[in-house]
């Protein structure tokens, strides 16, 4: 038997690479090279973002800017709505020592988190960006992580707010409004942003906890300098 | 009729192995679904970012569609395919009626496995490792189960268009990746921009 199967595949084996090696190895390098070529256009690309930029939100401005905290979050995000009581003591604490600025960087994976996003541009439209975002973080166990649009509880803090609610939908459903989202996300992706909160310090990622005694310690530490 | 290019040996392979890896990642993604369900905070093993993450895929209405966990269908069935392939390397000769039901299976799993692709990508815009692990065994099993079935005369197939597919067989799960792969790399761009 064995005799007859080593016969058997030498007749069925053509010589060389067979056609279906061949080809396949072909369709790879193909794919590799389409690939490279991608890779290599995007790597001649500059990069140009930044940390902050001239419309990127700011809770609190230090008029002798040394000290600068960026903070990347979604709305929906559970660890960011962790840091925010430790955001807030911290902010109450230094107020206008510190510059604290607020960039969007939704996740897909939360179903509100885009809504959530636009609803708080649409307040910084109205000049009520940081009473949005207080607003959301102060109760985002009530709206997050449900899978329906969360857009009527989020016009309801709009006019709680005492915003021009027919303004502030308008302003929510742009297409102006989901472009500053994005540009805000995209910074933050070419930063290396890659879950949220990110912090950055004067420019530097943050790498502490991100609680109120790791940020006071890396805020300290510039301010003692 | 003795098939001269998918040979018992080859899809005897394919089956055993397809069906290891599919069994292994199936249970692994029962076992973290369990971790999850008993410690809802529970990180796991595979959620490396926002992109890659099991986590927020496995929490999702789409993670189970049957009323019941969708691994523990891969559980079920991928062990089944590996038996499949260990009797065919033991030279057993199997019914047709077998190799038509592992067919059909294989038939709805690529389905299933492809609107899954479909919901991760566009609708929940996360990957999870684990799952796509089970996408790819899924789409090479079907190809050579398909083809193999084609070849043995078990499925009716015209002669012409069988004989050109079965001299290009690795191509097939290959082309057939690669779009998926294509197709990740287009909906994560900006995620995947970052990383060079």
């Amino acid at each position: 038997m064995p005799k007859n199967r080593v016969k058997n595949r030498q007749l069925t084996r053509p010589p060389g690479l067979s056609t279906n090696l061949k080809v396949t190895l072909g369709v790879l390098a193909a794919a590799l090279t389409v690939v490279l070529l991608v890779v290599a256009t995007k790597l001649t690309d500059p990069k140009t973002a930044e940390v902050v930029r001239a419309d990127s939100h700011r809770l609190s401005t230090a008029a002798d800017g040394k000290v600068t905290i960026v903070e990347f979050l979604d709305f929906e995000c559970e660890a960011c709505g962790a840091a925010y009581p430790g955001v807030e003591q911290l902010r109450a604490e230094y107020g206008d020592r510190i510059t604290y600025v607020v960039r969007y960087f939704p996740i897909e994976s939360h179903p509100n988190a885009y809504t959530s996003a636009h609803a708080a541009e649409a307040a910084a439209r109205q000049g009520k960006f940081t009473e949005m975002y207080v607003k959301l973080f102060d109760n985002q166990n009530t709206w997050g992580h449900q899978e329906q649009s969360q857009a009527a509880v989020f016009e309801g803090y709009a006019s709680e707010l005492g915003l021009d609610l027919a303004r502030f939908k308008a302003d929510a459903a742009s297409a102006d409004v989901a472009a500053r989202v994005e540009s805000d996300a995209k910074d933050g992706l070419s930063l290396g942003v890659q879950g949220t909160p990110t912090f950055f310090v004067n420019g530097e990622r943050f790498a502490g906890q991100p609680t109120y005694e790791g940020l006071k310690t890396a805020v300290d530490a510039v301010l003692n300098r | 009729m003795r098939p001269a290019v998918l040979t018992d040996r080859l899809l005897g392979w394919v089956l055993t192995l397809g069906g290891l890896i599919g069994a292994l990642a199936a249970f692994v993604l029962m076992v973290e679904k369990v971790e999850l369900l008993k410690d809802p905070s529970y990180v796991p093993s595979c959620s490396i970012n926002p992109i890659l993450s099991c986590g927020s895929v496995m929490v999702t209405d789409q993670a189970a569609v049957f009323g019941f966990p969708n691994p523990l269908i891969g559980v079920a069935a991928f062990p089944v395919v590996a038996a499949t392939g260990a009797l065919l390397l033991a030279r057993v000769a199997l019914p047709r009626w077998w190799w038509l039901s592992l067919q059909a299976g294989a038939l709805f799993g690529v389905g299933f496995v492809h609107w899954l692709f479909v919901q991760s990508l566009y609708r929940i815009g996360a990957l999870c490792p684990y799952c796509m692990v089970v996408w790819v065994v899924m789409i090479l099993i079907f190809c050579y189960l398909t083809l193999a079935n084609a070849e043995r005369g078990h499925l009716p197939a015209p002669r012409r268009p069988t004989e050109l597919l079965l001299r290009v067989h690795s191509t097939i799960p290959l082309v057939w990746l690669l779009i998926l792969t294509a197709l990740i790399g287009v909906r994560f761009e900006s995620y995947w921009s970052t990383l060079i």
